[in-house]
């Protein structure tokens, strides 16, 4: 159970998903209605220019609505007052959501979280020798621009056979408030 | 679509949008398979959300997701306007639409439930542009009830429009 003599400042609460394919997208676009084509056809989404299908932004929010229904255990404890989210960055077919709510203040039996969705986009993985032996999405169609390197959104990191190369930036910050009912 | 031609939408957007009210309602109608549909998108299992339909199920917060949308495409996309006298629509091309932001307050709000038919009505916030990008941003203030009158989610939609598009 969940109760407000629980809840610290700075406590934080995570979620993570990293199953976004084209065929997930296309279920999402069905059961939400927006058939909004950038979503579903490489075709049309390269023709507005941007290189490839691009997930609803409001696909990738649901996933902070689920974080706070897991956290009261589906209303269980508590109700979920409101959400407010900038969206800022796209997401793509095979990128990780890791989706974080802080909590900030407490008032009464209420709980403001900041919340900041981060995407992590696989570009390639290289070896020792700059070659690559795998290529993502990202890689092969261009996904990471000049701005994301001069922003230094670009890292790297050691994997089992090489070198990954990887975006990593904030899609979707913003905050949340939960009422607990104890 | 030239430079000086998108400012000049952009500035008649901006002067002539802002507060202003989306003429009708649209009406959606709540049906347990797509609620079900839904929620399993993100995996949801709990029976609150999911379970069968003589049980009774409730929808998951994230299908907030499905009437916005229905708000955004029948009342926004429908919009016209009179720009020096010609009727245009508010989107020239939905290629161009991206979604800048959204806000859902559930303060007060009852459980959508199968069965339920929504009334959503919606008018225009802040209308701007940024001027480096000349991406148009407009707030649109969504009331979504259900046939009883009762509030079910007053989403904040924040429409972003690349240039070429409005």
């Amino acid at each position: 159970m969940v109760k407000i003599s629980d809840i610290k400042v700075g406590q934080v609460i995570k979620n993570e998903f990293s199953q976004i394919t084209r065929e997930l997208l296309r279920e999402y676009a069905k059961a939400s209605g927006d058939t909004n084509p950038i979503h579903t056809s490489d075709e049309v989404a390269i023709k507005a220019g941007l290189k490839g299908i691009i997930a609803h932004g409001l696909f990738s929010f649901g996933f902070i609505s689920k974080l706070f229904e897991d956290f009261l255990n589906q209303e269980e404890y508590g109700k979920l007052i409101d959400i407010d989210i900038e969206m800022r960055g796209m997401v793509r077919c095979g990128d990780t959501l890791v989706t974080e709510a802080t909590v900030t203040k407490i008032e009464g039996k209420r709980v403001f979280f900041d919340v900041k969705q981060t995407t992590f986009t696989n570009v390639d993985i290289k070896d020792k020798n700059g070659k690559i032996l795998k290529q993502f999405e990202a890689g092969e169609r261009g996904y990471i621009s000049e701005k994301d390197i001069e922003r230094k959104l670009v890292k790297t990191k050691e994997v089992d056979g090489g070198t990954l190369t990887y975006r990593e930036r904030v899609s979707m910050p913003g905050t949340a408030i939960i009422e607990l009912y104890n | 679509m030239d430079n000086a031609e998108i400012k000049k939408n952009a500035d008649f957007l901006i002067k002539n949008l802002g507060g202003k009210e989306i003429p009708g309602t649209a009406k959606v109608s709540i049906r347990y398979k797509t609620l079900v549909s839904f929620a399993e998108i993100y995996g949801i299992t709990d029976p609150k959300y999911v379970g069968p339909e003589e049980n009774g199920i409730v929808a998951c917060h994230a299908f907030a997701n499905h009437f916005t949308i229905k708000a955004l495409y029948k009342l926004l996309l429908g919009m016209k306007l009179v720009q020096d006298g010609v009727e245009r629509p508010f989107m020239l091309n939905v290629g161009k639409l991206l979604h800048g932001g959204q806000k859902y307050d559930w303060e007060g709000c009852v459980d959508v439930k199968p069965g339920d038919k929504l009334s959503i009505t919606a008018k225009f916030g802040k209308v701007w542009v940024i001027e480096k990008t000349m991406v148009l941003f407009s707030e649109i203030e969504v009331l979504v009830k259900n046939q009883d009158d009762e509030l079910v989610c007053k989403p904040l939609i924040t429409a972003a429009v690349r240039p070429g598009g409005y």
